[in-house]
């Protein structure tokens, strides 16, 4: 009994735990490959009335610690039509990492600059298509048996957006973001060839504050993703106010998003 | 006659020299979690100039690398690609052809490097024999820390890197 006991332990720790950090809403500590290429389309949106916003986003990894972001933005959300609303560069640099097989811990601080053309009447900080401004933090993941977890925290500061659209004296010009996200591989069972398409799902929480103006939300964004052959991925997800009292658009939002990698360039 | 002797001599040389050398290796890559991350690694190794084919076992993350003929394998360039696609090497077990090969002060020479055996010197050394680098860089940090003392000592007087090796 002893036997079958520390056969069955001795199993279950040689089964391989496969979780997932290719977190739709937030991005992982973990970085690309050096020299790969992320290219992302992405729709985003809200009804009553139905505003859409499309983001292309460019993801290159500089180094084997270092990986940078471009993103640009259109879209009809403050104006009748789709308009080119500005762009955005995000950086991350990874500064631990501590690897066995199939598990990890890593941490990683990052920074974004957004410029955008569009008026502010919203409370909310969003580098996204929404304001210009700064965004600083740092990231952890750590794999846990089969889960992927992983928390962000990050100081948002927006300026004046570009256009002649000033932030309005009574906003918040700071803000602190925090999320937190776990992931899961549904399938494949068992992972014998990279043209086996991934079924990941994952649950993320995505809160907001404005320091001293009584404005936050704390918003769950449950995902699903497919991945096929190693190298496709298709994201959707949707963001439910869990609490909110902050003006803003991004309550009940889908999102959809393509992201195709390109290896060794 | 005269050409068919040379052309004999030539082959029975060149297959001599190929026999002295690695043919293949079990890299066992650690954090990797995705088949993204997988087919990054993969992909990175595969522009190696002496690496032929990957097969790879995604249920233990472990990529079995078959080597050119006659290409000399650098194992220091397998460890920097998979850094640079964000992973650690955890283990990397090669196979050495030791059939006209003999250690000597513990050690044996491949493309201008040492190879020092600092563990299974005793072993009988014919044909295809599994060689494991233990160095910083090939496994983990608690496996080169075992071997550290023996790693200094071991590598005075030898030319070319100096890979440390378990046999």
């Amino acid at each position: 009994m002893k036997r079958l006991f520390m056969a069955i332990s001795l199993l279950a720790l040689a089964c391989p735990a496969f979780s997932q950090e290719l977190y739709v809403n937030t991005e992982p500590a973990s970085n690309m490959a050096t020299n790969s290429l992320g290219i992302r389309l992405e729709n985003q949106g809200y009804f009553n009335p139905y505003k859409t916003r499309t983001t292309l986003e460019l993801m290159f990894g500089a180094s084997r610690r270092l990986m940078v972001h471009g993103s640009l933005y259109l879209s009809d959300y403050y104006e009748p039509q789709q308009h080119l609303e500005g762009g955005s560069v995000y950086a991350k640099y990874r500064f631990i990492s501590v690897d066995s097989v199939q598990k990890h811990f890593r941490g990683a601080v990052f920074g974004k600059l957004s410029s955008i053309n569009n008026p502010i009447p919203y409370q909310e900080i969003s580098l996204d298509g929404d304001n210009s401004g700064l965004q600083a933090g740092v990231v952890f993941t750590q794999l846990l048996h089969k889960l992927a977890l992983s928390g962000s925290a990050s100081y948002l500061h927006a300026w004046n957006n570009a256009g002649g659209f000033n932030l309005p004296a009574w906003h918040a010009e700071n803000a602190v973001a925090y999320t937190l996200s776990a992931g899961y591989l549904l399938l494949p069972k068992t992972y014998t060839s990279y043209s086996q398409t991934n079924l990941n799902i994952y649950a993320e929480l995505l809160g907001k504050t404005n320091p001293g103006y009584g404005q936050s939300y704390l918003d769950a964004a449950p995902a699903v993703q497919l991945i096929f052959n190693s190298l496709v991925r298709v994201d959707f997800s949707y963001r439910i106010p869990l609490y909110s009292t902050m003006e803003r658009n991004t309550a009940h939002v889908y999102l959809v998003r393509v992201e195709y990698n390109l290896f060794n360039l | 006659m005269k050409t068919l002797k040379i052309v004999v001599l030539l082959l029975a040389l060149s297959t001599g020299i190929a026999s002295a050398q690695f043919t293949k290796a079990e890299l066992q890559v650690s954090g990797l979690t995705c088949a993204l991350c997988s087919k990054a690694t993969e992909q990175s190794l595969k522009t190696l100039p002496f690496i032929g084919d990957i097969k790879t076992d995604l249920l233990h993350n472990i990529f079995v690398i078959t080597f050119k003929n006659g290409q000399p394998v650098n194992f220091d360039q397998i460890s920097k690609k998979v850094q640079d696609a964000g992973f650690f090497v955890n283990s990397l077990k090669t196979t050495f052809n030791f059939d006209n090969t003999k250690l000597a002060d513990n050690s044996f020479s491949y493309g201008g490097d040492t190879f020092q055996v600092i563990s299974g010197t005793e072993k009988p050394l014919n044909g295809q024999v599994a060689v494991t680098i233990v160095d910083k860089g090939f496994a983990p940090k608690s496996v080169s820390k075992k071997y550290a003392g023996q790693l200094s000592v071991a590598s005075t007087g030898k030319t070319g890197r100096v890979y440390h090796v378990i046999i």
